[in-house]
């Protein structure tokens, strides 16, 4: 059985790296923006950028790639059409975290942008971002524990 | 018992991202701020255990695989690699050594790499 466990075609691989390697990049650019928004707590502009620019040039496409290599993988695994319970935890997850990673993108934007003109960034911004993002990494430990078990 | 081995294991490789992820913002000039890399590092510590000791618990937990197996060993030298990379890099963040951490850093995050390529295509098993 835990041979068997360890065992997958190799066409699978090439997916399952980028869906890995993808999925990888997300969650610690997500958990590096928290600390860095804690940070900008200080009243830095420069940390608040680099939150900005770390959702909108690492977080985000690097969620597109986990995406679509997912829905690669669930093709090749037959999985895409009557799929478990795991995959559709998966996907559930993707896509609500999602909306979190875009909110939180644009209240890190504003709160940048309002730091970058001189004025206070406001502490409910930060909160905000740091709050949405929070909830993404939860959500995506329980998808990776759902991804690496599969239960169905 | 495998499932668990496995989503802990996973788990540690995610925390060395969080690690590699940080200090790459660092390296390109992005500072996220020292929480950010207190965290990051602690990250590091504890994803390099657990990827070490979880990964070979389930390679002697699963009957297919061997410790002695080549992609085992391959992974356990680059592991080895990464993280005397990484600790240079820690070392030398910040310092007058700044370039030299900068190339320990991109060293330690080609290892990593080879690492989940190692992982994934697990060659001649």
């Amino acid at each position: 059985m835990t041979t068997l466990a360890a065992i997958r075609p190799d066409d699978w691989n090439l997916p399952l790296f980028l869906h890995v390697l993808s999925a990888m990049v997300l969650v610690g650019t997500l958990v590096m923006v928290t600390g860095s928004v804690a940070a900008a707590g200080e009243g830095s502009a420069a940390r608040l950028r680099v939150a900005f620019r770390g959702l909108l040039l690492a977080a985000l496409p690097a969620w597109i790639v986990m995406r679509v290599t997912a829905q690669w993988l669930a093709s090749e695994e037959n999985l895409d059409e009557d799929s478990p319970g795991w995959v559709d935890l998966g996907f559930t997850t993707s896509e609500s975290t999602l909306l979190l990673i875009i909110a939180a993108t644009v209240c890190a934007g504003i709160a940048a942008r309002r730091a970058g003109r001189g004025e206070a960034p406001g502490a409910g911004l930060s909160r905000a971002v740091a709050v949405l993002l929070g909830l993404a990494v939860l959500a995506y430990l329980v998808a990776i524990w759902a991804m690496t078990t599969k239960p169905s | 018992m495998y499932d668990t081995l496995l989503f802990l294991h996973v788990l540690a490789a995610f925390a060395l991202a969080i690690a590699v992820v940080t200090y790459t913002a660092v390296a390109v000039g992005a500072y996220p701020g020292s929480p950010a890399v207190r965290v990051a590092d602690v990250c590091w510590d504890v994803g390099g255990l657990g990827t070490l000791i979880l990964g070979i618990w389930l390679a002697l937990h699963l009957d297919g695989y061997e410790v002695w197996d080549g992609w085992i060993l391959g992974a356990i030298v680059l592991w080895a690699i990464a993280t005397e990379t990484g600790r240079r890099a820690k070392l030398d963040l910040g310092g007058p050594e700044a370039t030299g951490a900068t190339a320990m850093h991109w060293l330690r995050t080609l290892a990593v790499l080879g690492l989940l390529v190692l992982m994934v295509w697990k060659p001649g098993a």
